[in-house]
């Protein structure tokens, strides 16, 4: 298969797209190391963004792939994307300060393994396939990094695995003067927390949701570019929204409410844009209106 | 067929090149397990084989597609990756559950391979029941003239113009096994992992086995659905869109899917156990 379809000629070159991606995903994911500095969680929503802007590269990317003859539908794409996003991410996050940009290079090797698994062992031949596996594996592991950053103000492992501590006491015998003595320890609690409750698979899905939709709902003869991404940022910030719900638990009600709003707030005008994107290509618009009540002789 | 139109890639046999490449990559990421956690070998080859048994396995399955939804093609009416991970996933839980329940190893992948195979027998039950009773039309298989197995013939119903329709009984042993296969596979992943991280987290984060349990047991599960999901997926796209089951002249590609789910599996396993070797974190 060498000959290539393109889809639509943007107006944005999928390289610039890629560079904006990155850096707004990396930037975005170290701008929450603010709440470290400042102390408090509120500024967790860059997370959010971070992976927005991934979802946005991510979705121009799969339009690059499935431009090929894959066979399978666009939706495996998104598949196999947090597949190995998913893998890079929760081994990149115990890197510590380093880990946004230790995801993104274990992600990107995972992302050249398996596409050139795809390529030259599965023999599906097609020249971008190694380079848009690559990305796709970055675009899921930063999406998740993202999300899960947002979710608990912080990107590094053992935020992600300790929910709470509680305190075991044990008697440490008797003291001289016959008082008796505990021994106080911290234990940390692992199943209350965003891994170890599973609350990562829910992220999980609802980036793969977001990142594979745009495409497949907009793809065809008069697909256009900025409709396309606009559909894209929509999907991102409705699953946002939802991974702002879940932060509550874990950020606390006051940083939690600010991502809910900022989520609200950016899915409604994404969304609007789209509906305005879709009545410019439509070749024409109905609106609905109720039906007419015909009354008396009539 | 793509989704614009272009024509699918992928010819028959193998790619020599390819292939040498990717042993290779089996051969450096056991090496590397092994240079860094000497008793992870035995997991990362529960994990290569697990791995390749999904790539076997999905090729089993009846998978129609789109043209399978409007009575043009015989399968399921759906795609390889979401037919695959319904199998695997169904098995992963049967067999979590056998392994909280039991603590067995083989009771746990056999109770993984049960619940695939019966996810997929219900599905291929019903789906018939739906072309049957609902769409009207009778199984036929565009493939073969006869069923290997009951000595049906197809071509008297086959209707012009399709490559066959519903789903023929082959095509119905194909996907039980395809699922018992596959969810065997991924519940050895799943098992291969969860006994990694509860030795392992164990030991890196200080803490009891039992308090560090419903952590192991959460990333064994979401990295058993990562790797389900990678496997499926190459394998989807070893078949390109449709295959009938393993009737099916497509079936013949199915060692490229092996191989490559397995280096892919090497890969990612070495990746997924690097959260418990020792590298200095």
């Amino acid at each position: 298969m060498t000959v290539k379809m393109e889809a639509s000629a943007g107006k944005l070159s999928h390289n610039t797209l890629m560079t904006y991606g990155v850096i707004i995903a990396v930037v975005g994911t170290y701008l929450t190391y603010l709440n470290v500095i400042t102390g408090m969680a509120v500024f967790s929503f860059f997370g959010g963004i971070a992976a927005v802007a991934a979802l946005w590269w991510g979705s121009d990317t799969i339009k690059h792939l499935c431009s090929y003859g894959l066979g399978t539908g666009v939706p495996s794409a998104g598949m196999i994307a947090f597949g190995s996003g998913a893998i890079a991410m929760i081994v990149g996050t115990k890197f510590g300060i380093a880990s946004p940009i230790a995801t993104l290079i274990i992600a990107a090797i995972l992302g050249a393994v398996i596409g050139y698994t795809a390529n030259n062992i599965i023999n599906m031949n097609i020249p971008v396939m190694v380079m848009s596996l690559m990305e796709l594996a970055v675009v899921g592991a930063m999406t998740m990094l993202g999300f899960a950053t947002m979710c608990t103000g912080s990107f590094n492992f053992s935020e992600m695995v300790i929910g709470s501590m509680s305190l075991s006491v044990e008697s440490a015998g008797v003291a001289a003067g016959g008082a008796q003595q505990f021994l106080v320890t911290a234990v940390p609690e692992y199943g209350n927390s965003l891994i170890g409750g599973a609350a990562l698979a829910v992220i999980f899905f609802l980036g793969a949701l977001a990142l594979q939709h745009p495409f497949n709902a907009c793809l065809g003869p008069n697909e256009s570019q900025d409709r396309t991404l606009m559909l894209a940022l929509s999907c991102g910030f409705l699953s946002m929204i939802v991974v702002a719900i879940i932060s509550l638990v874990f950020v606390g009600f006051f940083a939690g409410t600010i991502s809910i709003i900022i989520s609200l707030i950016a899915w409604f005008y994404c969304y609007k844009s789209y509906i305005e994107l879709s009545k410019r290509d439509a070749y024409a618009w109905l609106d609905s209106k109720p039906i007419i009540e015909v009354g008396g002789d009539q | 067929m793509s989704a614009l139109g272009g024509a699918a890639a992928g010819g028959e046999g193998l790619n020599m090149t390819g292939t040498i490449v990717g042993i290779v990559i089996i051969l450096v990421s056991l090496g590397a397990t092994y240079m860094l956690g000497a008793s992870l070998i035995v997991p990362l080859i529960g994990i290569i084989v697990g791995g390749a048994l999904i790539g076997f396995g999905v090729h089993f399955v009846p998978v129609g597609g789109a043209p399978a939804a409007m009575g043009q093609a015989p399968g399921i009416a759906t795609g390889v990756a979401m037919l695959a991970a319904g199998a695997g996933l169904a098995g992963l839980f049967g067999g979590a559950w056998a392994f909280e329940a039991t603590g067995d190893f083989l009771i746990s992948i056999l109770g993984g391979a049960i619940g695939g195979g019966l996810m997929m027998a219900i599905t291929c039950l019903m789906v018939n029941a739906t072309y049957v009773f609902a769409m009207g039309i009778p199984a036929a298989s565009g493939k073969v003239a006869r069923d290997p197995i009951t000595g049906d013939s197809f071509p008297e119903y086959k209707s012009q113009g399709t490559e066959g329709h519903g789903l023929p009984f082959i095509s119905f042993v194909g996907g039980v096994i395809g699922g018992t296969i596959a969810g065997l596979g991924g519940t050895l992943i799943y098992i291969e992992l969860l006994e990694a991280y509860q030795t392992g987290l164990a030991t890196l984060m200080q803490a009891e086995p039992e308090v560090i349990a419903p952590l192991a047991v959460s990333l064994a599960g979401i990295f058993a659905i990562g790797f389900f999901l990678v496997n499926a997926v190459l394998a989807a796209y070893n078949i390109t869109g449709t295959i009938e089951g393993p009737h099916d002249p497509k079936f013949k590609r199915v060692p490229r899917a092996v191989i490559g789910c397995a280096v892919a599996s090497a890969f990612c396993g070495l990746i997924s156990l690097l959260l418990v070797m020792n590298i200095g974190m």
